[in-house]
């Protein structure tokens, strides 16, 4: 029980809420480098 | 051993807070997630202790989960886990989430009663591993409550920098959501400890 009230409440509820929250994209890291080609920076 | 995983995967939002809370703290328990059903199925047990009563309380159950706990068992999982995320959210992201994946598995090999084998299905018949910090419960519970204290505050931490950063008036979103981690830990704890 202690298993499935873990889950719920730390996966489901508070990840809900911090999701909420201003973090930083987790696609950034694949958006980067299109965005540097883009600018024409060379690697 | 629940609430330490959670605090855990806290720790490492403070750290990556690009990946979302909620696949750290799913990778924190996805092992045993897996372990459900196979559990379900009966192909992995818990058996109760010799010293335990008929109602086996907080760590005293010898976890014979030889899929999902062996250590090549963990590593396939983490790697999967890791994989599916990564093609998402790219290479470092799927691989901060194998790590906490994986760390499930190092944090139990120090409670569990040597009951976790290398290979899946125990093959080979090798000594099984785990230090059984279970033997000990009040130092375990300890522990867990420490790894849950330590997490909620870095993640607040790090929560209330990511509200300042962006300009918003109070950090009281931080401290709410600080406080609903700690409280769920608590009763996460509590409940594991009485044997729920």
């Amino acid at each position: 029980m202690s298993f499935i009230v873990g889950v719920i409440l730390f996966v489901v509820v508070i990840g809900a809420l911090d999701a909420r929250l201003p973090w930083p994209s987790p696609r950034a890291e694949r958006v980067w480098p299109k965005a540097r080609d883009a600018r024409g920076v060379q690697s | 051993m629940i609430a330490g995983h959670f605090g855990f995967a806290a720790m490492v939002k403070s750290r990556e807070p690009q990946v979302p809370l909620w696949s750290l703290m799913l990778a924190s328990q996805w092992m045993d997630v897996v372990f459900v059903p196979l559990f379900a199925l009966g192909i992995e047990r818990i058996v109760p202790t010799l010293s335990a009563g008929p109602h086996p309380g907080y760590g005293e159950g010898v976890i014979y989960a030889d899929y999902t706990h062996s250590l090549v068992g963990a590593l396939v999982i983490a790697a999967s886990y890791g994989l599916v995320f990564a093609w998402r959210w790219g290479r470092r992201n799927g691989g901060v989430l194998a790590a906490v994946v994986f760390s499930h598995w190092v944090l139990d090999w120090l409670v569990h009663r040597s009951d976790m084998p290398i290979f899946p299905g125990n093959a080979g018949n090798l000594p099984r591993l785990g230090l059984g910090l279970w033997r000990f419960p009040v130092a375990t519970a300890s522990i867990e409550l420490a790894l849950a204290v330590l997490g909620t505050y870095l993640y607040w931490r790090a929560a209330s920098k990511a509200l300042r950063d962006a300009g918003e008036p109070t950090t009281k979103k931080a401290t709410r959501l600080g406080a609903l981690m700690l409280a769920s830990a608590l009763l996460t704890l509590g409940l594991n400890l009485i044997g729920m």
